[in-house]
């Protein structure tokens, strides 16, 4: 009877065991989290804090300082390069250590490790696109550059010093970022592969998304006529990022010549059925959609534009970039000023990477927007003995061993990936890599984010600028510490994948644009389509010497601008193509030539730069008003006739026109491609609206009567009426503004409600120059003017701490959605004395 | 008195145990409190509940007045899909005291084996 006495001790422990105990990520063990003391309460920040520290940390060479404004944007002062990125390392982790870990393990294929089974298909995916072998390439790359791998080291000390420092309170877990708290995992320590694998991260966030194999399935559909039609290389009235008219100089290798013989992949017909949907919108205005993509408009796209000192008011060039990336908390970008010899320069840093990324320093300033120039090939690959694949769930399939190519048998590589998984076994995943690349899709895994997916159980490969080992963190060492125009020249050399536009501007008067990467010497339509991979002659060819990538100095025109347009005239002598998207593009040379046109007396502000940067004028409805829609419908004149045409976030007018082209575009084009792959892109279908009447793509083939355009335009707006009534019951907001229908958030990163951001009451849309879409837009909007010393502006989505339990962890948000800035602060290298609020120095 | 007393010294121990070791160190500090204070299970059970509940709830205050409530009103609405703090704080207190008041029982109920 007295053992009975003991139970109670045996409930207790096993009570506190079940409390400190992590069941799966989202059900976290209360007992810790809930103990204020050392859970998530601790990491519950003043709201007015003494942001005063000293720090002693091994690894330093000589003490430094570092200031910072009461927004927490740090200017960093150190006395040799080491301590530079050491210190820029430390503060990285200090504000965004599980944001840095998360994204490099999801750049790994990793994202299982601490979220489990439900991650497994894009960890697998991320394997297949053979991501870490690149970081690998690119981490041997940067470190024979004595440069980059003292960068490298440095930076990597100051996070691990920072990991150690976590470990200094109670059992450690107290001074834990909060998410490692909830999702019960802790950090591990940094090395240089996860500085390459955010910056594989980043690649593939830019240059990973394809048509190739939407094309193929098209192409074969269509016909190549009707194909290339509907699919130009090139958009009606494009004004390319070099400007026309540029000279080029006469290429240094020989053409390439398209092979003859045998050279596409063909998807049987009979399998078209396999096509599969992607790209499902975000918004809720577009949630019931069944397109591939309601607006055909690709997510990531940016702006970047310089305006010559003719024609500022200063006198003095102004430059000015908003890339347009995920919108997500913690943000994307950190933002501080790097001083030390040889190098005082500001901007946005990039938590995981040294160096700042997009900025400026005492003479130049650049920027950067995506080039979208298809860099990223697939290969069909025919295994020497027939796949063997029985069908069911998960597929069963025989791995050949070899594949043909140039009439031999070649063995596959075969490279076994071991995936950690939480709460279960290890998956092994075989990838099988051929000389063109890792196998990305084979009968066993055909899922992707990134492009159509392939039908039947064909292997296919990929070869990707992104896989080789190439530098981009010595471009922006070099960039940071560029002087003048050569200077910067020489250092973007270096910036290979992802290709950017990369806009310049200096004090001296200069502007530049740059269609800066590697690209290669490509045949017509040369890694368009999918091409067989059986011969040689589909390899990619020479490199193009960077020099004579399309650019452009100090243009007659006075500026130069860059918004994910196709990049040149058709003078160019190399062959390229790309995903290139035009609206921005027009409406920004429209805003600065109708400034510029203007009296000498009205040139050119800052604050004009900042209104142009929050614009949210729709050129889609000005060009829709002008074509056959609105000669053919009075309705449509009678709805729209007053609207100023700007997608304000308040405009009930702009969801009614968004609603109504969405299914204009849709009721043209879904029973043309009843796939459902990719429909032709809006400025193709705009060329239709505007040129003919009678096109034959207006007829719905699936009804027996012949449609006109009136009656698909009458169709349209009777359909978005209904959805805009539905619309009206279903939100969650019950409202029908346009903020509210399209709902642009700030997303936690691990999908945490009550840390994001929702219904942001901002006007835009992708096509507009202020690209705000549901989950993506500006991800920072910087002006600056290359005055003596450089004045600027600029401001991010988000706040400085990615601790959602600190005031800095959105204090940003207000002045981004009304499209205000903060002042820069840009210090002088020889002020001796901090005009800043708080000092942190850290010492040896 | 004693009573009141045992409250106070699980608070303060256990207030200075929870700076060096994990959380559960709470419930070792009351269990080991009410073993040597030899109480009646009853008791014991109130004088831990209320001394690691007394704990929890001044370092909870003490970390959520400066901070404005931004993060118990997150923590709320992230468990309770409720925008108040002052639920998060509760249901916080609540458990601190549930686990001294446990282990506190379970202490004087060791004791009485001994």
């Amino acid at each position: 009877m007295r053992l009975m006495r003991l139970v109670p001790l045996l409930l207790v422990v096993l009570f506190v065991w079940t409390l400190n105990h992590s069941f799966s990520v989202s059900l976290p063990a209360f007992g810790k989290i809930l103990d204020p003391v050392n859970g998530i309460l601790a990491s519950a920040e003043p709201l007015h804090p003494d942001f005063k520290k000293e720090v002693r940390l091994i690894g330093l060479q000589q003490p430094v300082h570092i200031w910072m404004d009461s927004a927490l944007i740090a200017h960093v002062r150190a006395t040799n390069d080491h301590d530079l990125y050491y210190t820029q390392g430390f503060l990285h982790a200090n504000f965004r250590l599980w944001q840095m870990d998360l994204q490099t393990r999801a750049a790994a294929g990793r994202v299982s490790e601490v979220i489990g089974a439900k991650a497994l298909d894009y960890d697998r995916g991320i394997r297949r696109e053979g991501m870490v072998w690149g970081a690998q390439h690119s981490l041997a790359a940067m470190e024979k550059d004595p440069r980059t791998k003292a960068m490298l080291d440095a930076y990597r000390d100051g996070v691990n010093a920072y990991i150690q420092s976590l470990k200094s309170a109670g059992d450690g877990f107290r001074l834990l970022p909060l998410e490692y708290k909830l999702m019960g995992f802790y950090p591990e320590a940094w090395t240089n592969l996860k500085t390459a694998l955010l910056m594989k991260y980043m690649a593939r966030d830019l240059s990973g998304k394809t048509d190739d194999i939407a094309f193929t399935l098209l192409r074969d559909k269509l016909g190549v006529q009707a194909f290339d039609a509907l699919f130009p290389e090139r958009i009606k009235g494009n004004q390319p990022v070099i400007p026309e008219g540029t000279k080029f100089e006469s290429p240094s290798l020989p053409p390439a010549r398209m092979p003859t013989g045998a050279i596409w992949a063909h998807f049987g017909k009979e399998e078209i059925s396999f096509w599969h949907m992607k790209g499902k919108n975000q918004s809720p205005a577009f949630a019931e959609s069944d397109a591939p993509d309601p607006l055909h408009e690709v997510a990531v796209g940016s702006n970047n534009w310089a305006v010559s000192g003719a024609h500022t008011q200063s006198g003095r060039p102004i430059l000015c970039n908003d890339p347009h990336l995920g919108l997500n908390l913690p943000s994307l970008w950190f933002e501080m000023q790097l001083t030390a010899p040889n190098i005082n320069c500001y901007g946005a840093s990039l938590p995981g990477a040294p160096g700042i990324v997009i900025g400026f320093n005492e003479k130049i300033s650049w920027g950067f927007t995506n080039n979208y120039r298809d860099v990223k090939d697939f290969y069909e690959i025919t295994s020497v003995q027939p796949l063997s694949v029985s069908a069911g769930n998960p597929v069963v399939w025989q791995r050949p061993a070899a594949y043909r190519f140039q009439g031999k048998e070649v063995p596959f590589e075969q490279h076994i990936e071991v995936i950690r998984v939480r709460g279960r076994a290890d998956v092994k995943d075989t990838v099988l890599y051929t000389l063109q690349g890792p196998v990305c899709f084979d009968p066993g895994f055909r899922k992707t984010s990134l492009d159509a997916e392939p039908p039947g159980h064909s292997l296919i490969a990929c070869t990707w600028m992104a896989h080789r080992g190439t530098n981009e963190l010595l471009a922006v060492y070099l960039l940071n510490r560029a002087q003048d125009y050569p200077q910067f020249q020489a250092a973007i050399t270096h910036f290979e994948c992802p290709a950017q536009n990369i806009a310049y501007a200096d004090g001296s008067g200069n502007i530049a644009l740059w269609g800066q990467g590697q690209f290669i010497n490509k045949w017509k339509e040369q890694g368009k389509f999918v091409m067989r991979g059986d011969d040689s002659s589909t390899l990619w060819g020479a490199d193009i010497p960077v020099s004579e990538n399309p650019h452009v100095l100090n243009p007659p025109q006075g500026y130069v601008i860059s918004a994910n347009q196709q990049v040149t005239d058709s003078s160019y002598p190399y062959w390229y193509n790309g995903d290139f998207s035009e609206w921005r593009s027009w409406l920004i040379h429209e805003k600065l030539k109708d400034i510029l046109g203007q009296e000498t007396s009205r040139k050119l502000s800052m604050e004009q730069m900042m209104r142009l940067q929050n614009d949210t004028y729709s050129k889609l409805f000005e060009e829709t008003a002008h074509s056959f829609v609105a000669k053919s419908s009075s309705a449509f004149r009678d709805q729209f006739s007053g609207w100023n045409g700007r997608l304000e976030a308040n405009s009930t007018v702009a969801t009614r026109f968004q609603l109504f082209w969405d299914r204009l575009y849709r009721d043209i084009w879904q029973d043309d491609f009843p796939e459902k792959i990719r429909y032709p892109s809006t400025e193709q279908t705009l060329q239709i609206l505007l040129s003919d009447s009678t096109s034959a793509y207006y007829d719905d083939l699936s009804t027996p009567q012949k449609e006109s355009l009136q009656d698909i335009v009458k169709r349209a707006l009777r359909e978005s009426k209904d959805s805009l009534k539905k619309l009206g019951q279903a939100s969650e907001t019950k409202s029908l503004e346009w903020y509210a229908v399209k709902n642009t958030g700030l997303r936690h990163l691990a999908k945490i409600p009550a840390f994001s951001y929702e219904y942001l009451p901002i006007g835009g849309w992708s096509n507009t120059i202020n690209a705000c879409r549901g989950n993506h837009g500006p991800s920072w909007r910087m002006i600056v003017e290359m005055d003596d010393w450089p004045k600027a502006y600029s401001i991010y989505p988000g706040g400085q701490s990615g601790n959602p339990g600190s005031p800095f962890y959105s204090d940003f948000i207000e002045q981004w959605v009304k499209g205000t800035y903060h002042t820069v602060q840009f210090l002088r290298a020889d002020k001796m004395d901090n005009p800043l609020p708080y000092t942190w120095t850290l010492s040896p | 008195m004693r009573f009141l007393f045992t409250i106070l010294l699980i608070a303060i121990v256990a207030g200075i145990a929870e700076c060096f070791g994990p959380w559960w160190v709470a419930a070792l500090v009351a269990g080991l409190s009410c073993y040597f204070a030899r109480m009646h299970s009853g008791k014991a059970f109130l004088a831990g509940f209320f001394g690691i509940a007394l704990l929890w709830l001044i370092v909870a205050l003490w970390r959520d007045i400066p901070n404005g409530h931004l993060l118990s009103q997150k923590m709320a609405m992230l468990l309770f899909k409720q925008p108040t703090p002052a639920l998060f704080l509760m249901v916080t207190v609540l458990l601190g005291g549930i686990v001294g008041g446990l282990s506190a029982w379970a202490g004087a109920q060791l004791r009485k084996l001994a």
